[in-house]
């Protein structure tokens, strides 16, 4: 459709307004005071309604990075909630637990501090303001603008569009805003990314992305329940051995809490429900004496990059670079990975200033930004564990002997990569599953009782997320054939999105003639991408929905 | 001296007016009611039958129809006649629209959107949400008198408002508007969907939800609605089939009532849904689950199959 878009020129446009993006700011501008010249146009996008609003993390911080991109973090009032003080580890069963006697080294945590995420970005991002740099909050990119097959930019979102496509009186067309240097950094399975990925083929020869799960709630204990600064970590229970994943409880000052659950997102067995998983987690005696009394004041969900450092795709292309949780920078042995999000958006900051002062974004200049991180203490510290997280997929026992063998051999295999399949090919069929007795689809396999003091049915959850969407508009998780949901999935695998999604978007509703069809909440997406992810046939695209939409992430 | 600004269209009185009467009536007395528009006789006598000291009609050519410039215009002069201490008008988007121009003109403070009063001795401070409703706070107006405050609507119960034991006397207000002074131009007013109701008018709500199971089945909710002499309302997961239309959506993503009456069928009671109606007074609640979320806020419960107890309540109620 042929309109009038208002295009903007800058010189560097940041995709994405999390610790990757926000240190690419950042960094930008510090390079702009050490080496002087014309003066860069930089511009930020976030689609979240105020930066950090999307933000959600366990989190314990490695403040390695922070110290070398803002040295005086202390005198400007960082939210380091609280320095990590007692580390534990748990193997639970059912009904009991078994500390480890010493926490494995990945998982130790002295010198590092507990914090909120969402906090930390929200002041990340008053630094980046106060540098001048233009937060273009409550814009999605939606599309990468080329020039035959150089980035050129992004288009934002268009608003005001209805429901059946058509322009409400409020239309405003998205903006054009071309760049000389596209630093992508929108996150896990970004959007951006993904389609720069498909396009450019930047994924050739490397191993499939892998993924986990991460549903967090954000706590208010009994004073004094439990320090802050304690970090507990737990595997086993209520995961199987062949199930990836585990919980943590962080304590912060004011009793709160961070409670949490990961759980990969390549587990075998089709009627298997992260949500529910993480409600049978919350009644182990263990954490239900530690949530005694307690209030839930957030909830949220988002996936993480698992892959580590064969997943990784080329970051760099003719204009563009890719930077964060969105080339799967994380450290999936010691659960980290901010400081990495926040090291190569530094590094980009530094190939993309380079690239604009030498009138040069080409690849073959911004393949710079790659050798870095090679020379860097991302490459020292990812590829030891590149193959940490595949070896789970042999079981929990053999995830945890590599593990254990990965620290002292450096991740030696006899297969280097280490062969594994993308998580939703994993998935088994229910037949194969469950070779006696196919479950209802439409029942849980494994229930838990729902109180709504310490368990919660999704819904309900939703609402502690403070997910709100503009109800007239387009649908942005784009199922591509709905048939398959109601004939195929539903024989095969008893439509599992009902179920790994956390916020109860997806519904198979009766459609009236005695079989059931798809019904898509869209309004109580909270973007943590799963859907995208695990849909075994792949037809699900999550496109962000029109800006400011989305959870509201305070504190967590 | 109170003065409450009453809200009428077409010559009718806006229901929310009785609450800020009641609002009015909490905050001191006495009160004082002031009708503005064109031919509103009818509307000044019903209002009259609060307890209040007089009521005043404002009656003009230029008032016909609703102009943010013609009632700042009227509504200025009225309160510099009358010198009221404080003004309270009902939070409808009418008052939205020329509020603060009013309080502007008049170089006053205006509070918003007030839930509740708090009175200690000579202050009064009132209370209103703030960031979403997350907190509420205390707000003291400052400077002098008066002071604009707006009633939230069913924060306050019209049925508390108090009746006085004979009419208020009444009076026609000398103030008179310049229609040529008034820049708006109303256009006809419209409705974007066909049958856009607003159910935060209705005092009875019959509401259904998943546990109707099939819009054939509707018609049971609507002959206890029609029994009732109440509007029908429904869950979200209703409106998304299309069993019924949008605007009969109670919840966060619909509308927001305070009913006398609210009659849930079939509902479970998410929290979604409970946010849009547990403001209303007498919350009657029927579901085959005991243990649904619902009868936590329900005043009355029924746990039993809809089926069967809404014919036994229509039967009742025909007797």
């Amino acid at each position: 459709m042929l309109m009038d878009r208002e295009t903007l020129e800058v010189d560097v446009l940041i995709v994405g307004g999390g610790p990757a993006g926000m240190s690419a700011a950042l960094k930008l501008s510090q390079l702009q005071k050490e080496r002087g010249g014309a003066p860069l146009a930089i511009a930020v996008l976030e689609k979240a309604r105020e930066a950090g609003a999307h933000m959600l993390s366990g989190a314990v911080l490695d403040p390695s990075t922070l110290r070398q991109l803002v040295p005086d973090f202390k005198e400007k009032g960082a939210p380091l909630a609280a320095e990590v003080r007692d580390d534990r580890v748990f193997f639970l069963t059912r009904t009991s637990k078994l500390k480890f006697p010493i926490t494995p080294p990945p998982l130790q945590n002295h010198g590092n501090y507990i914090i909120s995420l969402n906090r930390f970005v929200k002041w990340l991002a008053g630094l980046v303001e106060a540098e001048g740099i233009d937060i273009f909050t409550g814009f999605p990119a939606s599309e990468v603008l080329y020039e035959g097959d150089a980035v050129a930019g992004v288009r934002t979102g268009d608003r005001g569009i209805d429901k059946h496509g058509d322009r409400k009186p409020t239309f405003e067309p998205g903006v054009d805003i071309r760049a000389k240097v596209t630093i992508f950094a929108d996150g896990v399975r970004g959007n951006m990314t993904k389609a720069l990925v498909r396009r450019l083929a930047l994924d050739a020869g490397r191993s499939p992305q892998l993924y986990a799960i991460g549903i967090k709630e954000l706590w208010e204990l009994p004073k004094d329940r439990l320090p802050p600064g304690t970090v507990i970590h737990t595997m086993g229970y209520p995961l199987r051995m062949e199930e990836f994943g585990g919980a943590f409880i962080y304590a912060m000052p004011d009793g709160l809490a961070s409670v949490g659950f990961v759980a990969g997102l390549d587990y075998r067995d089709p009627m298997f429900d992260p949500h529910l998983t993480f409600q049978h987690f919350k009644q182990h005696p263990f954490t239900a004496s530690i949530l005694q009394g307690a209030q839930l004041v957030r909830y949220g969900a988002k996936a993480l990059p698992e892959g580590g450092w064969h997943t990784i795709p080329r970051v760099y292309a003719d204009g563009a670079l890719i930077a964060g949780d969105a080339g799967g920078f994380l450290n999936s042995i010691r659960l980290k990975g901010i400081h990495l999000a926040m090291r190569t958006g530094m590094l980009a900051a530094e190939s993309a200033f380079d690239a604009v002062r030498a009138g040069d974004a080409s690849a073959a200049r911004l393949k710079g930004y790659a050798d870095a991180i090679d020379r860097s203490d991302v490459r020292r510290e990812l590829y030891p564990v590149r193959n940490v997280h595949q070896s789970f997929s042999y079981g929990l026992l053999a995830g945890v002997a590599y593990s254990g063998l990965s620290l002292v051999t450096g991740g030696w295999w006899y297969r280097d990569p280490m062969p594994a399949h993308a998580g939703y090919e994993r998935v088994a069929k229910i037949d194969e599953y469950y070779q006696d007795g196919k479950p209802d689809p439409d029942i849980p396999a494994r229930p838990a009782k729902i109180d709504r003091q310490l368990t919660f049915d999704k819904l309900t959850n939703v609402h502690y997320s403070a997910t709100r969407h503009t109800e007239d508009q387009p649908s942005h998780l784009i199922v591509h054939d709905t048939e398959i949901c109601r004939t195929r999935c539903r024989t095969e695998y008893g439509n599992p999105c009902t179920r790994f999604c956390p916020a109860q978007v997806y519904e198979m509703v009766d459609a009236g003639d005695g079989t059931k069809k798809l019904q898509i909440n869209a309004s109580n997406c909270v973007h943590c991408k799963t859907c995208d992810i695990m849909d075994p046939y792949q037809v699900i695209d999550w496109v962000p929905p029109e800006g400011e939409g989305g959870p509201q992430y305070e504190g967590m | 001296m109170i003065l409450v600004i009453a809200e009428q269209r077409g010559g009718k009185l806006n229901r929310a007016t009785w609450e800020t009467v009641a609002a009015a009536q909490q905050a001191g007395s006495p009160i004082t009611i002031v009708v503005p528009g064109s031919g509103v006789d009818a509307v000044a006598t019903e209002i009259a039958a609060a307890e209040a000291a007089e009521v005043i009609i404002v009656d003009s050519p230029a008032l016909a129809e609703y102009t943010a410039d013609g009632y700042v215009t009227a509504l200025a002069a009225v309160i510099g006649e009358v010198t009221p201490d404080l003004v309270f008008l009902p939070h409808t988007y009418q008052t939205r629209d020329f509020a603060p121009a009013l309080a502007a003109r008049i170089g006053r403070a205006l509070i918003t959107d007030v839930t509740a009063i708090k009175k200690d001795g000579n202050s009064i401070a009132f209370v209103r949400p703030v960031f979403q409703g997350k907190l509420n706070a205390d707000v003291q107006p400052a400077g002098p008198a008066p002071h604009l405050v707006t009633c939230q609507i069913g924060a306050f119960r019209a049925d508390s408002a108090k009746t006085g034991s004979s009419a208020a006397q009444t009076r026609k207000s000398s103030v008179s508007v310049d229609a040529s002074a008034i820049r708006q131009k109303p256009e006809a007013p419209f409705k974007e969907t066909k049958q856009a109701v607003d159910l935060s008018q209705a005092e009875r709500i019959v509401s259904v939800g998943r546990g109707i199971k099939g819009q054939e089945h509707l018609k049971i909710a609507q002959d206890l609605a029609a029994a009732l002499g109440a509007e029908i309302a429904a869950s979200r997961p209703i409106c998304d089939a299309g069993w019924l239309p949008m605007d009969r959506q109670i919840g966060s993503s619909g509308q927001t009532v305070a009913p006398k009456l609210y009659v849930a069928l079939g509902i479970s009671g998410a929290i979604q849904h409970l946010v849009g109606m547990k403001g209303s007074k007498t919350i009657v609640a029927v579901n085959k689950d005991p243990e649904a979320p619902i009868f936590e806020i329900a005043d009355y419960g029924i746990a039993g199959d809809l089926f069967e107890v809404v014919p036994a309540l229509i039967a009742e109620l025909n007797k």
